[in-house]
Parts: structure tokens; C-alpha cells; sequence
């Protein structure tokens, strides 16, 4: 098709979008509840996982060196651990450092530990995994490691948050593919009005040659710019309700950062993909409403 | 060219809409198709439109074997012909001139192109005072100008006329199909189907009449407007 059509047929599209206002607006509103719905599903989706990010980097594996191991030795273990690419924040604590820290966990009971005649922690690397799914796996790999006697890891506590964050993803999938399917079908439906009151133009256009193509295109251009201007909107209305959210939290951060709510995602950073997204749900919601809707106007 | 064989058109109704229609409209030819309403008329004006598939038998149209039409070639098919139908079927959102040059947008001719051949169709039609107005504030004879420019835009060799006249007063009837006959000399084949048996008589040429879905007449007679 010569460009000059096309661009006929999206003009077209888009001034119907100003002559049809009122079915418009109704498609307009439709999505733009439905993309306000994702975007803020969306958002505290990103969050939690930030959440749930900063309490699985709580976790801590201890490994316990054997009694006699040399100053080579201890180098040695500390090198294995370093280049191993799941591991983090590797530190090393000598008999007496461990001691010490071991007393400060005991806190007000560390009293008990001068009952002991010698220090009966042994040399200690203390170092935290990236992902806690892989905890077991990595625990295997450093018992394997010349000189540990024991490795104590948190399996109970990284099983929690695994299953957690497994039902979390699930719920939030499903919430997700609810409110899209339940959108394309209520925005389809309403552009299905707008397409049945202009039925008779459709078969015109049938009648002296049009095909579906150049039929469709205008009223794909027309759900997509409806799409697109739902998808803005719903851009600055997820900012401001996102933004007084996030501020209940920021001004009580104590209380929050208890819960693993601290660095949350302020909007200004995620901003533009928001918009982005929104827009492109907008565009993708409204023009498959518009083609589902259209199929059965077409065969004349 | 139109040319059917052996057409029957039976609806899921019970009603026999055509029975064993044979007919062949050469190139050049001015048809009538006539007959009381409900005989079979707009059955066969959907079969050479391609709206509707017979029971059985064959149709060509343009040379094209309607049966075998599929997708985008019944579009391409339908640029080939021109329809005006009883009820105009204009956008009635559009202008004048918006209603004949969408035509051309569909058959994808240039801007340039379309700006040369509306405004040609609509002085033809006597129209082009009124290219600016929406059709909706056009008179029942003035919608029909526009149908046949719209119909005529795309220079088919086939224009299938059903019933123009059927909002008209005589005097308008008259005159339009003396256009619609002007046409014809230009080399268009024209299929007029009417109920209007005085106006047949007037203007005579090629009649097919058409009976509870047979083809009872078809025969060439002489008219009063031979010397025009």
C-alpha cells in the first residue's frame, strides 16, 4: 500500500478517536482501570522482591576450619571461597575473633562462657550465598574443601523464603494473567460497541473492494491511540498513589526497615519504564480488544 | 462479462431463490433485469457481487470464477466491477468527495491521481458544486449521482445498478437512466435491475425477466429513446 493511504488510514484512525468521544472515553476509562490495576501490581511486585532480596542477604553460612590448620591452609580455603562466583561477602574470624563474636550472640547469657576452661570455637569464615534456591548445592561444594570440619547453614530459614517467594511469583502470575485477560475481554467488548455502530460503514467498505487490511487499520490505529492515552494516564495516576505510599513508608522507616522494608523503589527511578510499559499494555490491550472485536463485521 | 451456468440458489429457508439460471451479458451491453419483488432479482445481484455462493452451477464474472475467490481476491474482484445499490449505502459521515475518493484510496491510487479522477466522476454526475457537503444533506436523486460516481470511480468495465430509480420521481428516473445509458456508449457494461416495467419499455435494449427464480424472458427490444 502507497504511504499516502497509509497515512490516510491512520489519520483517519486517530480522528475517530475525537468522533466516536463518547464510545472513546468508555474504551479510555476501561483501560485505563485495567492498566492502573497492572502497574501497581507491577510496582509492589518490584518491591517485595527488593524485600524479600534484602532478608534472604541476611542469611550466614558458618565454616568451621579443623583444629592445626596452617596460616597456608586458611589462605587456601580463603582463595576457594573468594573465586567462588554464588558466594558474597567472605570473612574470616581467628579463634579468638570467633570467640568474641560467639559471646556477643549469647548476649546477656555470654556470662556462661567463662565457665570454660579454653576457647573452644575453631578458626571460622563466615560468608553469605547470592541466591538461597542454590544454598545446598554450595554447602556440598565447601564441605568438599580440604581442612573444613563443619559447615552450619540456615536451611530451614532459606527453605522458608524459597517457598515464599515461590508462592509469591505464582500469586502475583496469576493476579497478573487475571486482570489482562479480564481487561482485553471488557475493553473488547466495549469497542465492540463502537465497532457495531459503525457496522454499516465496515460493510461498505466490503462491498466496493476494501480488504480486511486497509478495513482494520484505521480501528487499530484508533485502540492504539485510545491504549497509549490510557497508558499515560495511568502512568501519572500510578505515580501519585505509588508516591503516597511510598512516603507512609519512608516517614516511618524504623518501623518498616524492621520488616526488610528499607531501599524501597523510589518512582522517579523506574519512571520512564513504568510509562513504557504502560503504554505498550495500553497500545496492546486496545488493539487486541479492536481485532477481536472486528472478526464478524469483516465476512461480507 | 457475466456469465452463469446451470445456477440454482436454494436458501436453508426452503425457498428456491433461482432455479437452472443460464444466462451470458457480453461486454457492451445495457441489461434490464426485471420482475416482481421477491422473484430473484437481488439473489442474482448478490451472485455477481459475490455476497452470496449458488447452491449449485457456475458464475464468472470479469473472469473471474467466483466459486474459486478467496481472501483479499474477492476485494481485488469487487474493485473490478461498480455496484449502486437501491439504498445508495454512502458513508454518511463523509463528504461528497471523501465518499468517491476512498474508493480509489482502496484500489491504492496516488494522491495525485485521486484529486484528477474526483473531481472528473463528479462533474459527470453533475455533483461537483456539492463535493464539500456531507452526504446526509444530500436529496434521495442527489445520494444516487454520488453512488454512481462512486460506483464509476474506479473505471469499471461492469456497473450493477439495482433499483436507482426506486426514490426517484419519473422525471428523475428518466434521466438517470438516460445517464446510465450514456454510460454504456462509453463502453461500460451496465446490468440495471428494475420493477419498473414503463421505464423498461421506454428506453427498450436487452430484458431478462425474471419469475419465481426462472428466467422466463430474455429477449431485445426496441425502445422510444433509439434516436436520443
Amino acid at each position: 500500500m502507497r504511504t499516502s493511504n497509509v497515512n490516510y488510514l491512520v489519520k483517519k484512525g486517530v480522528s475517530s478517536v475525537w468522533k466516536n468521544f463518547i464510545m472513546s472515553f468508555a474504551s479510555f476509562s476501561i483501560l485505563l482501570v485495567s492498566l492502573l490495576q497492572i502497574s501497581i501490581t507491577v510496582l509492589v511486585m518490584m518491591n517485595l522482591n527488593i524485600v524479600m532480596g534484602n532478608i534472604e542477604d541476611t542469611n550466614e553460612i558458618a565454616i568451621f576450619v579443623e583444629e592445626g590448620a596452617t596460616t597456608e591452609d586458611i589462605e587456601h580455603i580463603r582463595s576457594v571461597l573468594e573465586n567462588n562466583s554464588e558466594l558474597t561477602d567472605v570473612k574470616y574470624y581467628s579463634k579468638k575473633e570467633a570467640y568474641d563474636k560467639f559471646s556477643q550472640q549469647m548476649g546477656e547469657f555470654s556470662d556462661l562462657l567463662d565457665y570454660l576452661e579454653e576457647n573452644p570455637m575453631p578458626e571460622t569464615f563466615f560468608v553469605r550465598v547470592k541466591d538461597i534456591k542454590n544454598i545446598r548445592g554450595i554447602v556440598e561444594q565447601i564441605s568438599s574443601i580440604n581442612l573444613v570440619e563443619k559447615v552450619n547453614a540456615p536451611y530451614d530459614f532459606a527453605g522458608a523464603l524459597v517457598n515464599i517467594r515461590n508462592t509469591f511469583t505464582v500469586i502475583i502470575v496469576a493476579i497478573l494473567l487475571v486482570l489482562t485477560i479480564v481487561s482485553v475481554v471488557i475493553v473488547s467488548n466495549t469497542i465492540r460497541t463502537s465497532v457495531f455502530a459503525r457496522r454499516n460503514e465496515i460493510t461498505i467498505m466490503k462491498y466496493v473492494g476494501a480488504t480486511n487490511g486497509f478495513i482494520k487499520l484505521p480501528f487499530f490505529v484508533e485502540g492504539c491511540f485510545v491504549g497509549v492515552l490510557a497508558g499515560v494516564a495511568a502512568w501519572g495516576v500510578s505515580w501519585f498513589i505509588y508516591d503516597s505510599i511510598f512516603s507512609l513508608f519512608t516517614d516511618n522507616l524504623t518501623l518498616w526497615e524492621m520488616f526488610g522494608f528499607f531501599d524501597l523503589i523510589p518512582f522517579g527511578n523506574v519512571s520512564w519504564i513504568v510509562l513504557l510499559s504502560c503504554c505498550l499494555a495500553g497500545a496492546a490491550l486496545g488493539t487486541a480488544g479492536t481485532m477481536i472485536s472486528m472478526g464478524k463485521y469483516l465476512k461480507v | 462479462m457475466v456469465e452463469m451456468k446451470n445456477v440454482n440458489v436454494h436458501y436453508a429457508s426452503g425457498i428456491d431463490a433461482l432455479v437452472n439460471v443460464n444466462l451470458r451479458i457480453n461486454d457492451g451491453e445495457f441489461v434490464f433485469i426485471v420482475g416482481e419483488s421477491g422473484a430473484g432479482k437481488s439473489t442474482l445481484m448478490k451472485l455477481m457481487m459475490r455476497e452470496l455462493m449458488p447452491s449449485s452451477g457456475r458464475v464468472f464474472v470479469n473472469g473471474y470464477n467466483l466459486e474459486k475467490l478467496k481472501g483479499n481476491r474477492i476485494a481485488k474482484f469487487r474493485r473490478s466491477i461498480g455496484l449502486v445499490f437501491q439504498d445508495f449505502r454512502l458513508i454518511q459521515d463523509y463528504t461528497v468527495y471523501e465518499n468517491v475518493a476512498f474508493v480509489l484510496r482502496i484500489a491504492d491510487q496516488s494522491n495525485r491521481y485521486i484529486r484528477q479522477r474526483v473531481p472528473y466522476v463528479l462533474n459527470l454526475m453533475e455533483m461537483a458544486g456539492k463535493a464539500k457537503h456531507k452526504t446526509r444533506e444530500l436529496s434521495g436523486g442527489e445520494q444516487q449521482r454520488v453512488a454512481i460516481a462512486r460506483a464509476l470511480a474506479n473505471d469499471p468495465g461492469l456497473l450493477i445498478v439495482d433499483e436507482p430509480t426506486g426514490n426517484l420521481d419519473p422525471e428523475k428516473s428518466y434521466k438517470l437512466v438516460g445517464l446510465l445509458k450514456e454510460i454504456n456508449r462509453c463502453g461500460t457494461t451496465v446490468v440495471m435491475i428494475t420493477h419498473e416495467h414503463d421505464l423498461v419499455r421506454y428506453f427498450g435494449g436487452r430484458i431478462i425477466n425474471i419469475d419465481k427464480g426462472e428466467i422466463t424472458f430474455d429477449e431485445t427490444i426496441g425502445g422510444n429513446d433509439e434516436d436520443q
